[in-house]
């Protein structure tokens, strides 16, 4: 075999068995969640917020956190959690889908908010995602519009891209609102994840016109 | 040490002397005032007895050849500048509290790299020509004095020792109350806080009690931060133009040391300079240096520009002069080719220092769970330097909804129907069930004396939602939320 056609087969074994790493610099970071990427573009966009609202209980919002969780390890990107609410159970997820992740437990909004301006900046992480629910709806209406407008204008100069669940939607002037309306029920214990992932319905609340995913493909 | 606050004294005149090379090592003073009325603003150690509030006339007697200058707002933005960008190597929470000081909120930083850093942050200052002064304490306000009595750095750990001694003019009184409690012989802080608050109040009113808490040092704010320089570049028009390389480079060397600190502080280098020479004649010299290794080193920098401008001839004068940086993310080490470690192991660990001291110790890390059927057990580890590949996909994953913990589990009470629930009822939660899966019994470490047992439910609420039940001998919990 000559020279070039043995790089030519090591270059497509390299890009078969590690996808993820022959993708651009600059492209978003995918979530694995075909709802979302879709709505998004290309996944969660590098140096912005995306806010994803979980407005009813069981809408799936941990399902597309945990999703993101396996995507991102897959890639073996860096992902930080920072928890307002310390409501992560690491049970619920592979166990190998952890070693990625850096999860801050915090006790308060304000200290979680502190925490992204500090890991935002680090540089060292693919994903950062700021988990506001289970938050007291006092404390988050109470939340001061300039230090969202700090943290968007900290997210733009960074590379990391930024995710933000919410009981409701609360990020002034963020550029993408996903929206999940559609509560589970019990019903859904048996379902594999893809198939729930493939139920999942997502509004654009910000980024495009209203509508549903749906709407937008049919 | 929660805050500290840079202080540079005398800082339009250090602004001046920055600015201008023939301040340099000579007798000088700032003045205010035109014409007979001006006097002394400031002065430099070389002018001997000139002093703030002395006329010119006066200063000239007392120090012969003494030079004599009006403020320079342009100089005072550029080391203001340069004050900000060293306030932020120390925190990313940065006041710009007045002309010459900044007020930096140190919440979670790690006491001893503090310390060193601050000590850095002197040495740096002082390079660029600001003499700083820094206090660390507890609040705003008793770091700012700890500020004006440090030499350079003052640290307060106990504030009490520390305010007793000071004048009182520390906690600015009012004229008013200057002359009252001069009259009652109080002419230190430890004095006034030897009286209490509820007699103060009696005599002197809430602006006694305000000035009381000043003297204690509790009193405190929210500082109003101000965002790191993003544009690594500085501009400069000479009035007359120049057209001599001393004073060129004398005010290249001036913005190199400004964008150097504002690089370190992003954590960023300079990957390539672009040199800007704006002529007389209205056209441009512009020239652009990669740098052989991307850096934030000064004197590496120095020796490209004075290579390069002994080098230039112009057809006209230098009228103004621009000097830009590129920045990039410091290459802390070479990549692999799989390689996905940290890309800036320092700036990791240091934040995750950070962040540990703001949520807590323990509180931080890469979740591993324990080896153990009890629920929600798990510790945190030191996250990896190199993430490691994946492993192979588990042959049963998990199927529906992933849970959310409450931390704490909200009790409930729960309505039981044929030993299955039917209602729930919390301050939190309430609800009729319209379906339950369950129970799951768990229990372990019998053979210990805090034996466990749990029983555990899922629930799906008439009105939505579906969550986790959990029955000990405590009663019943809701654990948390599908979702």
């Amino acid at each position: 075999m000559s020279r070039l056609a043995t790089f030519a087969a090591l270059r497509s074994l390299v890009a078969a068995r590690f996808p993820d790493r022959t993708r651009r610099h600059g492209d978003g970071v995918p979530t694995g969640v075909a709802v979302v990427d879709d709505a998004l573009g290309s996944g969660l966009h590098a140096s912005q917020l995306t806010e994803l609202v979980s407005e009813v209980p069981s809408a799936g919002g941990q399902l597309v956190l945990a999703r993101l969780l396996e995507t991102t390890r897959a890639a073996r990107q860096r992902l930080a959690l920072i928890d307002a609410a310390d409501g992560f159970a690491p049970e619920a997820v592979p166990p190998d889908t952890l070693k990625h992740l850096v999860w801050v437990r915090c006790r308060a909004l304000a200290d979680a908010l502190t925490v992204a301006d500090v890991l935002v900046r680090d540089g060292n992480y693919a994903v950062v995602v700021l988990d506001l629910r289970g938050v007291a709806d006092r404390a988050l209406k109470k939340q001061s519009a300039t230090a969202w407008h700090r943290l968007h204008r900290v997210v733009e100069n960074e590379a990391p891209a930024v995710l933000v669940l919410t009981p409701c939607p609360l990020v002034p002037s963020v550029p993408w609102r996903l929206v999940l309306r559609t509560p589970h029920g019990l019903a859904s214990r048996r379902l594999t994840q893809e198939k729930l992932l493939a139920q999942l319905t997502v509004e654009i609340a910000r980024g495009h016109a209203t509508q549903t995913v749906a709407e937008r493909a049919g | 040490m929660k805050f500290c606050v840079l202080w540079v004294p005398d800082f339009r005149l250090h602004a001046l002397r920055r600015s201008d090379a023939t301040l340099a090592g000579r007798a000088a003073a700032l003045i205010i005032g035109e014409g007979r009325k001006a006097t002394i603003a400031e002065a430099s150690p070389e002018a001997k007895g000139v002093t703030p509030g002395l006329a010119v006339t006066l200063a000239m007697a007392q120090c012969p050849g003494i030079i004599l200058r009006p403020r320079d707002p342009a100089a005072e933005v550029e080391a203001q500048r340069i004050l900000i960008a060293a306030a932020f190597s120390l925190s990313p929470r940065v006041e710009a509290t007045a002309a010459g000081c900044c007020t930096v909120d140190l919440q979670g930083a790690d006491a001893v790299r503090t310390e060193a850093q601050m000590r850095i942050c002197i040495r740096e200052l002082v390079k660029a020509g600001l003499s700083t002064r820094i206090g660390a304490a507890a609040t705003p306000l008793l770091a700012n004095m700890a500020a004006q009595c440090a030499g350079p750095l003052l640290i307060v750990s106990d504030t009490r020792n520390f305010l007793s001694p000071l004048p009182l003019s520390f906690a600015a009184p009012t004229p008013a109350q200057t002359e009252i409690l001069s009259g009652w012989g109080i002419r230190t802080l430890g004095d006034l806080t030897a009286l209490s608050k509820a007699d103060i109040a009696q005599r002197l009113g809430t602006e006694g009690v305000t000035l009381w808490e000043r003297a204690t040092g509790e009193t405190t704010r929210a500082l109003r931060h101000v965002e790191p320089s993003r544009t690594f570049e500085a501009e400069w028009e000479y009035e007359p133009p120049v057209e001599s390389i001393e004073p060129l480079f004398f005010r290249l060397r001036a913005f190199a040391e400004r964008i150097a600190v504002e690089l370190r502080a992003a954590q960023l280098v300079a990957e390539e300079l672009t040199l800007t020479l704006f002529l007389e004649d209205e056209t441009d010299y512009r020239r652009s240096f990669r740098l052989p290794e991307a850096n934030a080193d000064l004197d590496s920098w120095l020796r490209v520009l004075d290579s390069h401008l002994e080098t230039v001839r112009t057809a006209a004068r230098v009228a103004r002069v621009r000097l830009v940086a590129k920045p990039i993310r410091a290459p802390e080490k070479q990549g692999g080719l799989f390689d996905t470690g940290l890309r800036d192991p320092a700036a990791f660990w240091e934040n995750l220092a950070r962040v540990s001291a703001i949520v807590g110790e323990g509180r931080v890390g890469t979740p591993l769970l324990t080896d153990t059927h009890k629920p929600d057990a798990f510790v945190l580890v030191k996250p990896t330097e190199l993430v490691p590949a994946p492993a192979d996909p588990p042959i049963h994953p998990p199927r529906g909804l992933r849970l959310r913990r409450f931390r704490p589990p909200w009790p409930a009470q729960v309505e039981l129907a044929e030993h299955r629930p039917t209602a729930i009822e919390s301050p939190q939660l309430r609800g009729e069930i319209c379906a339950v899966v369950g129970p799951w019994h768990v229990s372990g470490e019998w053979w210990k004396p805090k034996a466990w047992a749990v029983e555990t439910w899922h629930v799906e609420l008439r009105e939505g939602g579906v969550y986790q039940l959990a029955h000990t001998g405590d009663g019943w919990r809701v654990e948390g939320v599908l979702d």
